[in-house]
């Protein structure tokens, strides 16, 4: 095959576009204005988590927001970190009132292996589910081929934060 | 019995509170009241003392989802909020370098030729990625086949992978080094927690070489809207490598002739294509090509061989699958087909030997797996697979002679269990139905038994 001539281009190419660049595909602010546009105010969650009773792993802290409108509180907003294959996925997670899920965003992916749990159809799975549902993988929650590991540890991670949300905040709402 | 405890703790409440002898009626009332609300608190003890054995008893069956407390305290004021929330624990070996693995160990027990029973440590695998920046990572991965790779010994010592990928965006980028082909469902996802079956399925290793690699440069990349794609300009597999005399060819012609970058002809290069759609949930349908020159200029390399007729023998492979995975069931299914052209001359020199090159080979399964039990992280999951697949489906024309005549196609049936500790450490039992025996292919009913593991 006559592909000699690739070669320089296709090195030009890359040369052309030698830009670093990030891989937050969304900041906490943005995340948090979509999810919830007329929220007054975040007020950050200083929260001790027992991490063995919610069978997370030592040390685990994810960032807690409760969402206030006038003095009622209308959701919860978290920003946690799981590893994809091996490298971190940061996502953020929305719950309403009631703690039923409003919005996960995948805010930076760092990986091309896997990157396919940025897709907003797999995403939008977790859209209404709370502490009450399995929220595990290949229950109710699909896979998607090729991309098992960074599924399973996203899906943990929001199973995670329901347990969080249920034992530690429903109480103080 | 709990009855009398409370009957006798009345009297005897009765009996004290009935001593002074000068009460008047408005302190008898209020005394009155008083050991109401004693019996009533009685009342209440006794019947939580009855309920505790029943709680006790039904609390391990509900298997409480959610333990007690678990928070000591809650806070609003400490807005500790400066560090990234914690990971999941990995195996970090410092700044930006992670370590990972997997292995597979498996026993074969042809039900025929017990005699040719083995156990094989078939690979052990430790992989590595390191992070230079936000947008360019090394990843490696090195393997070991079959426990000792010596001069003596039969093993293998391979570097499987090793590529520096670079971001360009978030959605696409760039890899330049030893990379995996993407084709089929197998070749990329290898490891033995991700496929049914102590082996590899026959297709992905007679028709696609699984683990096959070349090297060169490629782009990847993914859209919003589910699509994955992958380009590549990558070395070709090397036909001057053909062994007429060995079983090779026919077990998988590709595999006998890809070089693995070792030392790599690289004067013929190919193209690979692949697209998936991954949009719905579950669902991953796709196709890939891989195209190319190879025959490497043979007869005209400094030791190459100068009668070699095939320097223009191309390959083409196609490959098409779809799988779909939900709940407890997940389904695949693949076809991919290969032809090598210009092999007419170069299989007339090999007139007597009984490995010729075909000119097309073949194969396809469909497989069915269902997560029958669950518990706790562990599963239970039967399978069943039906493979076809021909590695010399046809041959170019050329006079009759000895070892002219296609291949017949093999079938597979293999059925079996995986047997997930958890997510990560499977234990695999199958049994494997041939069409036809041929031992030096090791074709041939088996019964198997497996040991996977992946971190």
């Amino acid at each position: 095959m006559q592909v000699r001539w690739l070669l320089p281009i296709g090195i030009g190419a890359a040369a052309t576009v030698q830009v670093a660049h990030a891989v937050q595909y969304m900041t906490v602010a943005q995340a948090q204005q979509a999810a919830f546009a007329h929220a007054a105010r975040f007020v950050p969650i200083a929260a001790d988590i027992d991490t063995t009773a919610l069978g997370a792993p030592a040390g685990w802290k994810p960032l807690i927001w409760r969402v206030q409108n006038a003095s009622e509180t209308s959701g919860w907003f978290f920003e946690d970190a799981v590893i994809g294959k091996s490298e971190l996925i940061t996502y953020a997670l929305a719950l309403d009132a009631s703690g039923r899920i409003t919005a996960l965003e995948v805010l930076e992916y760092r990986e091309s292996h896997g990157g396919e749990v940025r897709l907003a159809g797999w995403r939008n799975q977790f859209q209404g589910k709370s502490v009450a549902d399995p929220v595990a993988l290949d229950r109710d929650i699909r896979n998607i081929s090729g991309a098992t590991l960074s599924c399973r540890h996203l899906t943990e991670g929001v199973h995670r934060l329901l347990q969080l949300y249920a034992h530690v905040l429903a109480a103080r709402r | 019995m709990q009855h009398r405890v409370l009957a006798l703790a009345v009297a005897a409440c009765c009996a004290v509170t009935a001593m002074p002898v000068r009460a008047d009626e408005a302190a008898l009332k209020s005394e009155v009241e008083a050991l109401r609300a004693d019996v009533a608190a009685l009342k209440a003890e006794v019947a939580q003392m009855r309920a505790a054995p029943a709680a006790a008893s039904t609390a391990p069956v509900q298997a409480s989802p959610r333990p007690g407390s678990v928070a000591t305290s809650v806070s609003d004021a400490g807005a500790s909020h400066a560090g990234g929330g914690a990971p999941n624990p990995g195996t970090a070996l410092g700044d930006g370098t992670t370590l990972w693995g997997y292995g597979q160990l498996d026993y074969n027990r042809p039900t025929s030729r017990p005699a040719d029973t083995q156990f094989d440590l078939s690979r052990a695998v430790i992989g590595f990625n390191h992070v230079f920046d936000d947008s360019t990572r090394i990843y490696g991965e090195l393997e070991w086949e079959h426990a000792i790779a010596s001069a003596s010994d039969k093993g293998e010592s391979e570097v499987e992978q090793l590529y520096i990928e670079h971001a360009l965006a978030p959605s696409y980028g760039v890899r330049a080094g030893l990379m995996l082909v993407p084709i089929g469902l197998l070749n990329e996802h290898h490891e033995p927690t991700q496929f049914y079956g102590v082996e590899r399925n026959f297709v992905e290793q007679a028709i696609i070489p699984t683990t096959w690699r070349e090297g060169g440069i490629a782009g990847y990349g993914n859209t919003d809207s589910g699509w994955q794609w992958d380009l590549g300009l990558v070395t070709s597999p090397n036909l001057g490598k053909w062994d007429p005399s060995s079983g090779e060819g026919r077990a998988s012609p590709l595999g006998s002739i890809h070089q693995e970058l070792q030392l790599a002809k690289a004067h013929d290069l190919s193209l690979w294509g692949r697209l998936n759609w991954l949009g719905i949930p579950g669902l991953n349908v796709g196709a890939a090509v891989f195209a190319g020159k190879i025959g490497q200029d043979t007869s005209k390399q400094f030791e190459g061989n100068v009668n070699f007729p095939a320097d223009n023998a191309r390959l083409q492979l196609g490959e098409a699958h779809v799988r779909w995975q939900t709940g407890p069931w997940d389904f695949s299914a693949l076809y991919t087909r290969g032809t090598i052209s210009d092999t007419q001359a170069l299989n007339l020199s090999f007139l007597g030997q009984p490995t010729p090159v075909p000119e097309s080979f073949w194969g396809g399964y469909a497989q069915g797996a269902w997560r029958a039990l669950e518990w706790n992280r562990s599963s239970l999951v039967p399978f069943l697979r039906y493979e076809e697949f021909n590695t010399a489906a046809a041959y170019a024309e050329r006079p009759q002679g000895p070892g002219t005549a296609a291949q017949p196609t093999q079938r597979v049936w293999t059925t079996g269990i995986n047997y997930y500790l958890n997510p990560n450490v499977v234990f695999k039992i199958d049994y494997q139905n041939f069409h036809y025996d041929d031992a030096l292919l090791n074709y041939g009913n088996r019964f198997d038994l497996g040991i996977g593991y992946q971190f």
